[in-house]
């Protein structure tokens, strides 16, 4: 119960299964994998955030950080970006977007929306690695959360 | 006319004017004497005289004819004979004669002034219309004259010269039908307009005698008589056929331009959209190779022998080099697509701060760095500083074999308007054969083995040149060094700073 206080729970929204298995094998390596939630599109992103669909009976507390990729089927990441920025509820939740993209374009339009960090998935695995341990351990433990987060 | 001017040079002259005074006295004392002599008393031939004298001497002639009139027939006729007494009985005949003769002088002076005056206008007249057609002629405009029937008037010497017809031919034949005019809208609107404002501008089609086309600038006026009613057409016309084939070769080419912007600006948009997948989609799969078979060494490594583990070395170096490939190329399409921001940049300051940059390459190394004053260059600054990153971790890795490199870094004589930057090594160089390969993107002159690099930081550097109105060359020969040079035009209203 004690180490769940201090471990934010993370919502990755990634739709590649092969980068969900790469991302959790990362936070695995450092313990971090328990409390992830896995959207595989923004509009299962957008359902978990507002307790809806198959997300109906969930606790209402947002995540520590959302885990964001920009290119996704149905509605795309900087779509799930505006909705979130755009809700009273949601607009404090950390939000990191995690794309293969390094397109000046995108990138600007994520700080634009309020992004709290911008991170390309380096080709090599051991940066990935780092990366995705370095966010984790950054977002679901380091930093304190904005109220009305996970708290259980 | 030289009646007239006779007339006038007589009475311009007083020695003349009184002369003829005294000779048509004479004659009237002569001829007055023979009367006499027939017993025929009569005056009015010295009223006669005075007359002449009044009509061709003018006021002054025939005053003293009169004077004269008066003392001869004083003399001659009115008794006592052959003295100048005057009896008291005679002296209102006398006053009678004189106001008659005043009279008749004083009607025949009115009218010799009206008939100079008239003569005078005339000959103005003349003089001034033919001065004005002598201008209208000196003009190159096309100037004619035609009447409210259309029928050509007037036709000066540039009409002639434009359409080719003499005024001989051209006079009284309809202007409309001569020219075989061709008006922007119908001729009735136009006569309308015309009559209503008395003024009309606009182009018309004329075929000249030879049977050529041409396009006129047109301007009508219309001229009334003092009742107002319209009389007269003059119209100018210059010829602007060179004019308009210029406009439209100008219209056809800026169509074609936009044209070819559209489609270019499809064709950038393509082009986008294509790097951005490539930015997208290409890096994922490569990344999962990278990521799988990076698990897969760190499970089986034991279990494995040498070579397989070398196998999964070179996977895991082929998947990186391909990333870098891929980061390369889209850094190269970006700078295609990038907006330039120009400012004027200290390439000084530049040299410094690519230095820094490329310190790590430099560790180890004997390096001589020989660094040249540099000007400042009109350009986007994080390109021409790309520019000099690449150029001179270019140099920085082919003297690596050399024990002492010597790398400088200078401006070259360029010419008036552009300024020539180098930067030289004695490294291994190239065979100049083949210097028009070393900016193409993907192609190199050297061994992967021996010198590592995707190719791409020529064509980089190339681009950003171009694209600054620049151009990149080298020189060099095999293991005889290279030279790069780049220009670009000099900035413009600031001082040249050696």
């Amino acid at each position: 119960m004690e180490t769940m206080n201090k471990l934010g729970r993370i919502l990755l929204v990634e739709d590649d299964a092969k980068d969900v298995e790469l991302t959790l094998t990362a936070l695995e390596e450092y313990n971090l994998a328990n409390e992830v939630i896995v959207a595989r599109d923004g509009e299962e992103a957008l359902e978990y955030l507002y307790s809806r669909g198959k997300f109906k009976t969930r606790s209402s507390d947002n995540p520590a950080v959302m885990l964001l990729d920009l290119k996704l089927p149905k509605v795309d990441g900087l779509e799930v970006l505006k909705q979130v920025k755009s809700e009273e509820k949601l607009r404090m939740m950390p939000v990191v977007v995690l794309t293969s993209s390094k397109e000046e374009k995108d990138m600007v339009a994520s700080y634009k929306l309020g992004v709290s960090a911008y991170v390309v998935k380096p080709v090599d695995f051991h940066q990935f690695v780092n990366a995705i341990k370095e966010l984790g351990v950054f977002w679901a433990v380091i930093n304190e959360p904005p109220p009305g987060s996970v708290k259980k | 006319m030289a009646r007239s001017n006779l007339r006038l040079r007589i009475s311009q002259s007083p020695v003349l004017r009184d002369g003829l005074a005294v000779l048509s006295v004479s004659a009237a004392l002569g001829g007055a004497l023979l009367i006499e002599r027939l017993q025929l008393r009569n005056i009015t031939l010295f009223l006669f005289a005075i007359a002449v004298a009044a009509w061709y001497g003018g006021t002054g002639a025939a005053v003293l004819a009169l004077l004269l009139s008066c003392i001869s027939f004083s003399y001659f006729f009115v008794g006592p004979s052959h003295t100048l007494y005057i009896s008291r009985a005679d002296i209102p005949y006398f006053i009678l004669f004189a106001s008659f003769a005043w009279l008749v002088s004083w009607f025949s002076s009115v009218r010799r002034r009206v008939e100079a005056d008239l003569l005078q206008a005339h000959d103005k007249l003349k003089i001034e219309v033919s001065e004005r057609s002598s201008l209208l002629n000196l003009t190159h405009d096309t100037i004619f004259v035609r009447d409210m029937s259309d029928s050509i008037r007037y036709w000066n010497r540039g009409a002639e010269e434009l359409y080719g017809w003499t005024p001989e031919q051209a006079i009284g034949k309809s202007s409309h039908e001569l020219l075989r005019t061709v008006f922007p809208s119908p001729l009735d609107d136009i006569q309308a307009e015309f009559l209503r404002t008395g003024r009309w501008e606009g182009e018309l089609n004329h075929t000249k005698a030879d049977g050529t086309q041409v396009i006129v600038a047109s301007r009508w006026s219309l001229r009334r008589d003092e009742r107002e009613q319209p009389i007269a057409v003059l119209e100018t016309n210059n010829d602007i056929t060179v004019r308009k084939r210029w406009e439209q070769e100008i219209q056809s080419l800026n169509q074609e331009l936009a044209m070819r912007s559209t489609e270019l600006e499809a064709i950038n948009k393509e082009l986008e959209a294509f790097a951005y997948s490539v930015s997208h989609d290409l890096r994922a799969p490569l990344r999962h190779i990278a990521a799988y078979t990076e698990l897969l060494q760190k499970k089986a490594t034991s279990t494995l022998d040498d070579k397989s583990n070398h196998y999964i070395k070179m996977m895991l170096e082929s998947a990186k080099r391909m990333g870098n490939l891929i980061d390369d190329l889209l850094a190269f399409s970006r700078i295609g697509r990038a907006e330039t921001q120009k400012t004027l940049v200290s390439l000084e300051q530049l040299v410094r701060e690519a230095l820094t940059e490329v310190r790590d390459d430099t560790e180890g190394r004997n390096i001589a760095w020989q660094i040249g004053a540099l000007p400042d260059f009109y350009g986007d600054r994080s390109m021409l500083r790309l520019v000099l990153v690449n150029l001179i971790s270019n140099a920085i890795k082919f003297t690596r074999p050399r024990p002492q490199a010597e790398i400088a870094i200078g401006c070259a004589d360029g010419n008036e308007d552009d300024l020539v930057i180098f930067v030289r090594d004695n490294g291994v160089g190239f065979d100049a054969r083949y210097a028009n390969k070393l900016f193409g993107v993907f192609q190199r002159l050297h061994q992967a083995s021996e010198f590592e690099g995707t190719g791409i930081g020529l064509a980089t550097v190339q681009r950003i040149i171009h694209r600054h109105g620049g151009k990149v060359w080298a020189e060099g020969a095999v293991d005889g060094g290279a030279t790069f040079y780049f220009s670009a035009p000099k900035p413009r209203g600031h001082l040249w700073k050696p």
